[in-house]
């Protein structure tokens, strides 16, 4: 088996005793167990308050009965795809820098220089060993919140949500291994342990949070509860023609959002899981038409951050001041 | 000097002597002025939209944000200090505990005549004076972009409303910090130590508004509170963890100090909850045993 | 209370089943270097931290300085210096922060005079403003020393205080024990593995086996009382490969 390999299989074998590790994707499985529950009884008190105004207006005498609110299983998981967007980003950086955190203060680290390992081996291997960790935890998250949308919101799914689910499972494992290659290289690059977690920290605070509420709060539409257009009810069709005239702070707004890699995650998903109304029961051609440029930017976004892993997780790097 | 005095005023210094402190401090007050920009910019765009609706018929309806008042332009302050300014806190807590544990300097403390609640009471009151000049600075800068962008200076009245979202602000930091240093004391490894306190933090800010709300996670980083979900099996489950959530407590009682139209009621209770979470947190770090400050890393 | 420096009374420590101090009753008189000899393991870090008030034993008694370390444990802290085995300090803060800081804990009300006498004593002048993350093992040691003094102890304990240094920090930290005791009339306690230097420095000595006290006496009444031993080392293997009563 070639160095990589080694050094991968290592990296599985650590983190398959690593008590903190299994804390951190119970905490993610639960929360998006919960967030399916949480949606699917959101959904039922809908249906019961519907039920319940049906009742009293046929009571009353009322004839006009308003559309039955309608439940669409997918969108059960926007909870789940968020968690894994803000959680599972900054869980996904913690294990990237364990990966070279641990080699540095247990000592392990001049062990493994002094052996005749290649030059991309060590970030490579640790890379290859974290994609197969999250391709491992993806699938497993994958496998439950499926079950737990037929279980807990007792929703049939049909072969097409299927494929729709596993198409996001994909997304989530690029973005995944993004986080963690991005961490590598932000603590490889730090002389001081506590920095590196600290600044890639930082960068997921800036990313994950900052970035997306920015353009989230420069939202016209979030100004009020409940939408600003809503309150002044007004219909879709007028709402566009009168964001029409604000392109230039749409744009600065849409310019914030997608400069985060999340925003991209997050469209990707919600497109492909129709939690966005636009995207709901399309065809998926349809879909990847609209959607492909961000695939492309996200796929380019890990792709990247593989490289500066790679090249910046160099011996004289590693070995600057071990703290 | 007393020895409260010096851990405290010891701690001020550590901190400033701390890159990564001067990182998170400057993302903080950076981006609490920020915020007072673009709440004031956004309002701007509202405005126009609404008189572009009014202009072409398409509604009646009266501007809802009519009488909005100039502290407004200080409501997205609220979720800076709850997602920016509480990781601060809690890596200023943990790197606090944590210094002497690290560099098994606990030992030369504690063979002096120094009481562990004493000492720990000390480095809490010099973080707490950290973050009232932190909130200081950047609440300071933002009364005087709220002050341009309004044409005059905010009256007394608007600015007591701002000291008391910076008094708030400061009863939650603390407590985040009393977070981080209780983790910084207990954990065995420094990852720990530092994750703990966030994933704490996340399930305080996410997981029970969720569960009490049915609030998306995403939608919980606005600065307006989650609105009780539709009764029934909500109803009951926010009764019980609604006090528990803390993020969401301080958004409330920060609203309504701030005069956000979208929060009505009391603050009142939202505010004994803040400071009971305070108290308690206090209690729970000042009764740590010696020998718990004294035990070393596994790393 | 005693008139001894130091005096303990079937002091025992147990970490939950294992019995690290078993009984130990010694005393060590004002004015001696006291050396406690013993392999790893044997119990002298621990005896040092249940004298210096880290620790709380489990059963027993200890006067440091005429103080209990139970019932008056601050009293023996106002009263002790201390160097830990691998002394650590606040890199980020300057020579003179640090020593200001623990002076300050240690009751100092004004302590930048002080700390100047005593940073001239231990050939640091001009440092004062230099950060201690730019300082070698040997200059630690003795800011490690210089932080341990700065309040005048009446007895100062010293946790294996030549561990990793090299042989000229050796011998400097030697000359400053001599110093502190002879100059300043500090009782010194330590703990240490090199026995040539417990040849050159101590007064009396005593060895720990398995939490267990084998030996204790002057050194010159221990090196009298073993004729056919050519050294202190060969005493020390002799004692520790006897059976203990």
């Amino acid at each position: 088996m070639s160095s990589t390999g080694v050094i991968a299989r290592k990296e599985l074998l650590d983190l398959r005793r690593d008590r903190l590790f299994a804390v951190l994707i119970g905490f993610l499985a639960v929360a998006t167990l919960i967030s399916v529950g949480v949606a699917a009884a959101s959904f039922r008190s809908q249906l019961d308050a519907y039920n319940l105004y049906v009742q009293q207006l046929t009571a009353s005498g009322g004839t006009t009965v308003p559309a039955a609110p309608q439940l669409f299983p997918l969108q059960l998981l926007r909870g789940g795809v968020e968690y894994l967007e803000i959680l599972g980003a900054l869980f996904a950086i913690v294990l990237g820098y364990g990966t070279v955190a641990k080699e540095k203060y247990r000592g392990t680290l001049q062990l493994l220089l002094s052996r005749p390992v290649g030059r991309f081996a060590i970030p490579g291997g640790k890379i290859v060993g974290l994609a197969a960790v999250w391709l491992v935890v993806v699938a497993a998250l994958t496998i439950t919140t499926t079950v737990a949308i037929m279980v807990i919101g007792n929703a049939p799914l049909q072969a097409i949500d299927l494929v729709r689910i596993l198409i996001a499972a994909v997304i989530a494992w690029v973005y995944l291994v993004f986080w963690s290659s991005l961490a590598i290289g932000i603590t490889a690059l730090s002389p001081r342990l506590s920095t590196g977690l600290i600044v890639a920290i930082v960068v997921w605070l800036a990313f994950v949070l900052i970035i997306p509420q920015i353009g989230d709060t420069m939202d016209p539409d979030n100004q009020v509860p409940g939408g600003l257009f809503a309150t002044l009810h007004i219909q879709k069709s007028d709402e566009l023609k009168v964001l029409a005239n604000f392109a230039g702070f749409d744009g600065i707004r849409n310019g914030v959002e997608v400069s985060s890699i999340t925003k991209h995650f997050e469209r990707l998903s919600f497109a492909f899981l129709g939690i966005k109304d636009k995207y709901n029961q399309q065809p998926l051609g349809l879909v990847w038409a609209d959607m492909w440029g961000y695939a492309i930017t996200l796929t380019a976004a890990t792709f990247a951050a593989v490289t500066f892993a790679v090249g910046v997780t160099t011996r004289r790097n590693l070995q600057r001041k071990i703290s | 000097m007393n020895t409260f005095v010096v851990s405290a005023r010891h701690e001020m210094l550590s901190t400033r002597r701390a890159r990564t402190a001067h990182l998170l401090l400057i993302v903080f007050i950076g981006m609490v002025i920020a915020s007072s920009v673009i709440g004031w910019v956004t309002n701007q765009t509202v405005t126009g939209v609404y008189e572009k609706v009014v202009a072409d018929g398409l509604t009646t309806a009266p501007n809802p944000f009519t009488g909005v008042t100039p502290l407004y332009y200080a409501r997205n302050a609220v979720i800076y200090v709850l997602l920016i300014g509480s990781l601060m806190a809690i890596v200023l807590g943990v790197q606090a505990t944590l210094r002497d544990r690290k560099a098994a300097t606990t030992d030369l403390v504690l063979s002096r005549p120094v009481g562990s609640a004493t000492r720990l009471l000390g480095q809490l009151a010099g973080l707490g004076v950290v973050l009232a000049a932190v909130i200081g600075i950047s609440f300071s800068v933002s009364w005087v972009i709220i002050s341009v962008i309004n044409g005059a200076p905010l009256g007394w009245a608007d600015t007591g409303r701002v000291i008391a979202f910076g008094l708030l602000s400061w009863v939650l930091l603390s407590t985040f910090t009393l977070l981080g240093m209780l983790t910084g004391l207990r954990s065995k490894r420094e990852t720990t130590a530092l994750l703990v306190p966030f994933v704490i933090w996340s399930a305080i800010a996410f997981v029970l508004p969720q569960i009490g709300t049915a609030a998306r996670p995403v939608s919980l980083l606005n600065p307006v509170p989650a609105v009780s979900s539709t009764g029934g099996y909500f109803d009951v489950v926010a009764a019980i963890t609604g006090p528990f959530s803390v993020t969401e407590q301080f958004k409330r009682a920060s609203s309504i100090v701030l005069q956000d139209p979208a929060v009505t009621g009391d603050a009142t209770s939202s505010v004994l909850i803040l400071l009971a979470f305070l108290a308690v947190m206090t209690v729970v770090v000042a009764v740590t045993p010696r020998n718990r400050m004294r035990s070393g890393l596994n790393e | 209370m005693t008139n001894s420096a130091i005096a303990t009374d079937a002091l025992s420590k147990s970490y939950g089943s294992t019995l690290a101090l078993d009984a130990l009753s010694l005393e060590v008189a004002t004015g001696e270097i006291f050396g406690l000899l013993g392999h790893n393991g044997a119990g002298k870090t621990t005896t040092v931290n249940l004298l210096t008030t880290l620790l709380a034993p489990s059963r027993g008694t200890a006067e440091v300085a005429g103080h209990s370390v139970t019932a008056a444990a601050t009293e023996v802290r106002r009263a002790i210096g201390y160097l830990p085995e691998n002394v650590q300090f606040y890199d980020t803060l300057t020579l003179m922060e640090n020593l200001r800081f623990f002076a300050q804990l240690s009751g100092l009300h004004r302590p930048d005079q002080r700390i100047r006498d005593v940073l001239r004593i231990l050939d640091f002048e001009g440092r004062d403003r230099q950060k201690l993350g730019t300082f070698s093992k040997g200059m630690r040691q003795r800011v490690g020393i210089a932080q341990a003094i700065l309040h005048s102890p009446s007895v100062l304990f010293l946790d294996e205080p030549t561990s990793g240094l090299d042989p000229e920090g050796v011998r400097t930290l030697r000359e400053t024990i001599v110093r502190l005791n002879t100059e300043f009339g500090m009782t010194i306690f330590m703990n240490t593995h090199l026995l040539s230097e417990v040849t050159k420095t101590c007064t009396s000595i005593a060895i720990l086996r398995g939490g267990k006290l084998v030996h204790q006496d002057t050194l010159a009444n221990t090196l009298a009382d073993f004729p056919g031993e050519d050294s202190l080392e060969e005493i020390y293997f002799r004692l520790e490969s006897e059976p203990v009563s």
